[in-house]
């Protein structure tokens, strides 16, 4: 099972409601696209999770199986669809694609 | 992504704990990333399609493959309650920018290694898309680096960067040696913010623990917050 922690980031983490919002942020806090990814979702309102890796060996390993060996990060997850250091614009392709945008 | 290949994403997903650590696990997770990689190619831009040469994308994408921008902090940077150091510099059009045209404003300093590497990139991406906290609250934000004045012009073009970025370009890193964040065995500066209050005070202060460790913006916006009330100085003033 896939540990799970969410950090004090405001109203939209303590929000996440698995059946509205699949979305799942993976990254670390001193990352620059980590930080811009989720406050790309904070301004389109989209309800995520967030799972700082560095506390949370289970997901880094995870990441580890996504993505060849490295943990590579940010790495969203939008309703089970796996997005390695997406940008914006691949990000906001998959939400609409989930219907979620 | 249809239904299909996400019921093939989740169980793949699934067999991750199953399967232990080995040359074959290895393999399966660099199959999937190379799998990840081509579907990214036929997304929404695809990088391939109907063009020779290189995009303005693909250079604004390359320091994701560039050499890494890694190591651990030299200086500590000025203390809060510090006067900021004036200083004129070149911006990429030429114009000579000083701190104190800004008195009466807060300022962020952002200093950071280099342009065109890994970190600093995203870093001032972060504070693009972000413009619009800092003019709400009144702040300018110049971005500082020993790049020349053409470095910062070509790089702002390519990342979409409309704040001023200023060259320390000659002599080479004078205004970083000022705020002591100057990294001599390097040639360049520490990653480093400062706010600078209306007064010419600086009332944030952060140098990155490591090169590519780029602080939390939320940190950021917090101390402009309190930057903008008065100071335990003026208040006992």
């Amino acid at each position: 099972m896939l540990g799970t922690l969410i950090d004090d980031y405001p109203a939209q983490a303590r929000a996440f409601s698995p059946a509205a919002a699949p979305v799942v942020v993976y990254g670390t806090s001193w990352c620059a696209a980590t930080q811009m990814i989720r406050r790309h979702l904070d301004r389109l309102r989209i309800p995520y999770r967030y799972v700082d890796i560095e506390r949370d060996p289970a997901a880094a390993a995870q990441l580890r199986w996504w993505s060849g060996g490295r943990a590579s990060h940010p790495t969203v997850s939008v309703g089970g669809s796996i997005l390695i250091e997406p940008t914006l614009d691949e990000l906001d392709w998959v939400l609409k694609e989930a219907g979620l945008l | 992504m249809n239904a299909r290949l996400q019921q093939l994403e989740q169980k793949y997903t699934a067999l991750d704990a199953q399967i232990a650590e080995s040359p074959v696990k290895q393999a399966l997770s660099l199959l999937h990333a190379m799998v990840h990689e081509v579907r990214r190619e036929a997304g929404p831009s695809p990088a391939g399609a109907g063009r020779q040469g290189l995009t303005i994308r693909d250079i604004a994408e390359l320091y994701r493959t560039a050499p890494a921008m890694e190591g651990p902090a030299q200086n500590a940077g000025l203390p809060v309650g510090t006067e900021a150091p004036d200083f004129a510099l070149p911006d990429a059009e030429g114009k000579t920018v000083r701190l104190s045209d800004y008195r009466g404003k807060p300022v962020v300093l952002v200093f950071y290694p280099l342009d065109w590497s890994p970190g600093c990139s995203q870093q001032l991406d972060l504070y693009q898309h972000d413009l619009a906290e800092f003019t709400r609250r009144g702040a300018v934000l110049l971005g500082i680096s020993v790049d020349s004045i053409y470095s910062h012009g070509a790089w702002a073009a390519v990342r979409g960067i409309t704040f001023p970025l200023l060259a320390d370009f000659h002599p080479k890193g004078a205004v970083a040696q000022s705020y002591r964040v100057y990294r001599d065995r390097d040639g360049f500066s520490e990653r480093a913010l400062y706010v600078v209050d209306a007064d010419g005070v600086i009332r944030y202060s952060h140098v990155s623990p490591f090169l590519n460790h780029v602080p939390d913006i939320r940190e950021l916006l917090g101390a402009l917050d309190r930057a903008a009330s008065p100071s335990p100085a003026q208040v006992a003033a």
